[in-house]
C-alpha cells in the first residue's frame, strides 16, 4: 500500500504550535513528500475529537489531554500516541491591575520576590474571607492542561486549595485578556502570546513564568491516534521529521523574529505581531512599561533535548491528575505513560535526520541547578537547570508518593 | 426536554431550532450569554466552531463553584454517530441521565439542519460568483465593442475564444482584459 501523503493536521492559535507552522511554511513537510494542510480549531475538544474520528491525522495538543483521552477521563476513551514534544514552557500567571495591587498592599515583600509565590494571594485570599467577599475566579484553558496543574502547582505551594479558595473556570486562549478587561476573572494562566496582550494593554500583570516555576517543564505535544500511528509508521516518521527540523529552525535565536512575523500572520496566531514578539525574543515585561528580558528559555522548542517525548514527563502529569482527582489510584500510571508516550518513535526520526537523541526514557526533574549534560544520549546533549521553584524533585519511579507528598492534595497519603 | 442551541451563526441556530419545534428550544451565541443556571438545559447542542466548548467540557468537572456538570453525548449503539457529529460541525451534551434514544433524534435534526445550512451556503456563493462573474463579461463585452468597434455578438465570441485559447473560465479572462484596459488608459494602480 501507497504511504499516505495528504494530511491534515489541527491547531490552536498559540505561539507553541510553531513546528507544524514552520514545517509548512519552510516547505519542510513538502521536503518530506507530505502535502499538510493546517487547520486551526476553534477548542481543545474540537482537536480531541477530530482526531478520534479522522477528520485531522494528527494535532498540536495539550500533554495532559493526550493522556486523559487514551484512559478515557473526561470523554470517550481514544488511544492516543505522543512521539514528540512541541515545546518546552511558554506559558505564565497574569492577574488583574486591581488584584496585583491588592496583592501589593497586603505583602510588598512577597510581591518583590522573583520568582514570585502566591504567598500575597495567600494573604489577600484569607483577607477577603474574613471580610465576607465572594472567592476570586481564575481562569485556565483545559481541565487536562499544564495551565491547570501549573496555576494549581503555584497556588497549592502558598497553601490555597484551588477548589475550595477560588473559582477555576475555563477559557479559550485569545479571550482571556478581554474576560478580565471587562472584570469577569481575576487572573488566568496561558500560553504565549496571550499573557503579553493584558501587560501590554496595562490590564494586566505577569506574576509568574512557567520557566521561573519550573526551569524546564513540558507543555503542548504533537499526538496522533495509536491506530494511525500503526497503520502509518512510515508517514508519521516523516512527519516527525520535518518537525523536529521544524523545531530546530523555530528555536535558532536568528530566526525568532521571523518566527513571530509568521506565527501573526490572521490564519496562524492572528494577533499584533509586536505582541508575539515580545514572548519569542525573550520574555515578555512583567507589567507594562517594563523591559522585558532577553532570555529565550521563556519558551524552548528544540535546545536541552526539548522534543523529546520523555516518560517522566508523562508520569508527571499523571501524578497531576492524581493530585487534583481527576483519576484514582485505580489508574495504572506507569502503564498509562508507557501507552501514550513514544520515545522509541522519536529516536527513529532522530537517527535518520543524525541528531542526538536521548537513549533513558526518563530523568530526575528538578534535581539540576546548574546547566549539565545528558550523557545517556547518542551524542551528550546540553542541558539547561530544571529546578522547580519550591525545590521538589521528581522522580518518576514513585509516583503515587510524589502525589500524596504535596500540602494540598487528594491523593491519600502514601502508606509505607 | 429542553434543549439549548449554542451557536455563534444566528441564521443557523435559528434553522436548527425551528427543526426541533417540538421541544422546548433555547438559542443563544455563546455560552457567556446563555445563563446556564437560569435555562437549565436538559441536552445541549454546541457547534463545533463555538470556541465555548472547553468551557462547557469544564463543567463535568464538578467543583463547589460550578454549576450543574454536562457530559458529552456519545451513543455507543449507534456507530457512526460520534465521526458524523463531527464531520458535520455539531456536538452535544446532557445535562442529567437522558434517554439516548432522544438525545439522538434531537441530534440527528441538529446534524441535517447544519448540512442544509452549509449546502444553502455554498449554493449562495455559488449564486453570487456566477452573477459577478455575469456582470464582468458583460463589462468586458462593452469594453470590446467600445474600443474595438464590435457588435455584442463578435465582442462574445472573442472572449470564448481567448476563454478556450487559455483553458481559463470565461469570468477570469473578461477580468482580465478589463484590469488590462484600465492599465492601459493610465488607471489602475
Amino acid at each position: 500500500m501507497k504511504p499516505k501523503t495528504e494530511l491534515r493536521l489541527g491547531f490552536i492559535a498559540l505561539n507553541d504550535c510553531a513546528p507544524l507552522v514552520v514545517a509548512r511554511e519552510q516547505g519542510l513537510f513538502a521536503a518530506e513528500g507530505l502535502c499538510v494542510t493546517l487547520s486551526r480549531e476553534a477548542s481543545w475538544a474540537n482537536v480531541r475529537d477530530k482526531v478520534a474520528v479522522g477528520a485531522l491525522d494528527g494535532a498540536h495538543m495539550l500533554a495532559p489531554m493526550t493522556l486523559a483521552a487514551s484512559l478515557g477521563v473526561g470523554g470517550e476513551r481514544t488511544p492516543i500516541c505522543v512521539p514528540l514534544s512541541l515545546n518546552l514552557n511558554g506559558s505564565a500567571v497574569t492577574v488583574s491591575k486591581a488584584l496585583a495591587d491588592a496583592m501589593r498592599d497586603i505583602d510588598p515583600d512577597g510581591m518583590a520576590e522573583k520568582p514570585r509565590t502566591a504567598r500575597p494571594l495567600a494573604r489577600l485570599i484569607a483577607a477577603r474571607r474574613g471580610r465576607g467577599e465572594p472567592p476570586l475566579t481564575f481562569a485556565v484553558t483545559f481541565p487536562y492542561s499544564m495551565h491547570n496543574y501549573e496555576l494549581r502547582y503555584w497556588m497549592g505551594q502558598a497553601g490555597i486549595d484551588p477548589d475550595r479558595d477560588v473559582r477555576l473556570v475555563v477559557v479559550p486562549p485569545p479571550r482571556m485578556a478581554a474576560r478580565m478587561r471587562s472584570g469577569d476573572i481575576d487572573g488566568f494562566c496561558v500560553s504565549a502570546p496571550w499573557n503579553a496582550v493584558s501587560v501590554s494593554e496595562a490590564t494586566g500583570e505577569i506574576m509568574v513564568y512557567a520557566s521561573e516555576m519550573w526551569r524546564l517543564g513540558p507543555d503542548k505535544v504533537f499526538g496522533v491516534t495509536a491506530a494511525f500511528a500503526k497503520a502509518n509508521p512510515q508517514t508519521l516518521q516523516a512527519m516527525l521529521r520535518a518537525l523536529l527540523r521544524a523545531a530546530a529552525w523555530a528555536d535558532a535565536p536568528e530566526n525568532r523574529a521571523e518566527l513571530a512575523r509568521m506565527l501573526a500572520r490572521p490564519e496562524y496566531v492572528d494577533a499584533p505581531e509586536e505582541i508575539v514578539r515580545l514572548s519569542l525574543v525573550g520574555s515578555p515585561p512583567y507589567v507594562a512599561g517594563e523591559a522585558g528580558s532577553d532570555s529565550l528559555d521563556y519558551i524552548v522548542y528544540h535546545r536541552y533535548a526539548a522534543s523529546f517525548p520523555w516518560r517522566s514527563h508523562a508520569v508527571w502529569f499523571l501524578t497531576q491528575m492524581r493530585r487534583w482527582g481527576q483519576v484514582g489510584s485505580d489508574v495504572d500510571i506507569a502503564a498509562a505513560a508507557d501507552a501514550v508516550y513514544r520515545p522509541d518513535l522519536f529516536r527513529a526520526a532522530a537517527a535518520e535526520l543524525g541528531e542526538p537523541a536521548p537513549l533513558v526514557d526518563e530523568k530526575v526533574e528538578g534535581a539540576h541547578p546548574e546547566c549539565w549534560t545528558l550523557d545517556e544520549a547518542t551524542a551528550p546533549i546540553p542541558m539547561a537547570p530544571d529546578l522547580f521553584f519550591d525545590g521538589k524533585v521528581f522522580d518518576a519511579a514513585q509516583p503515587e508518593a510524589y502525589a500524596a507528598s504535596f500540602e494540598v492534595t487528594r491523593a491519600a497519603p502514601h502508606k509505607i | 426536554m429542553r434543549v439549548l442551541v449554542i451557536d455563534p451563526d444566528p441564521a443557523r441556530a435559528a434553522l436548527v431550532a425551528e427543526g426541533m419545534a417540538a421541544d422546548d428550544v433555547r438559542v443563544a451565541p455563546s455560552l457567556e450569554t446563555a445563563d446556564l443556571a437560569h435555562i437549565a438545559p436538559d441536552l445541549i447542542v454546541i457547534a463545533c466552531d463555538s470556541p465555548d466548548r472547553d468551557t462547557l467540557e469544564s463543567l463535568r468537572e464538578a467543583t463547589a463553584h460550578n454549576p450543574r456538570p454536562v457530559v458529552m453525548f456519545v451513543d455507543r449503539s449507534a456507530p457512526g454517530l460520534a465521526e458524523a457529529a463531527v464531520q458535520a460541525g455539531v456536538a452535544a451534551y446532557v445535562v442529567d441521565g437522558l434517554h439516548p434514544g432522544r438525545v439522538r433524534s434531537v441530534l440527528e435534526v441538529a446534524m441535517s439542519r447544519f448540512a442544509l445550512m452549509q449546502q444553502l451556503r455554498a449554493d449562495l456563493a455559488k449564486a453570487k460568483a456566477d452573477l459577478s462573474d455575469r456582470k464582468i463579461v458583460e463589462r468586458a463585452k462593452g469594453l470590446l465593442m467600445k474600443e474595438r468597434g464590435m457588435d455584442e455578438d463578435a465582442a462574445y465570441r472573442l472572449l470564448r475564444k481567448l476563454a478556450m485559447d487559455s483553458g481559463r473560465p470565461l469570468g477570469a479572462v473578461a477580468s482580465d482584459l478589463i484590469s488590462y484596459a484600465s492599465v492601459l488608459k493610465g488607471g489602475g494602480s
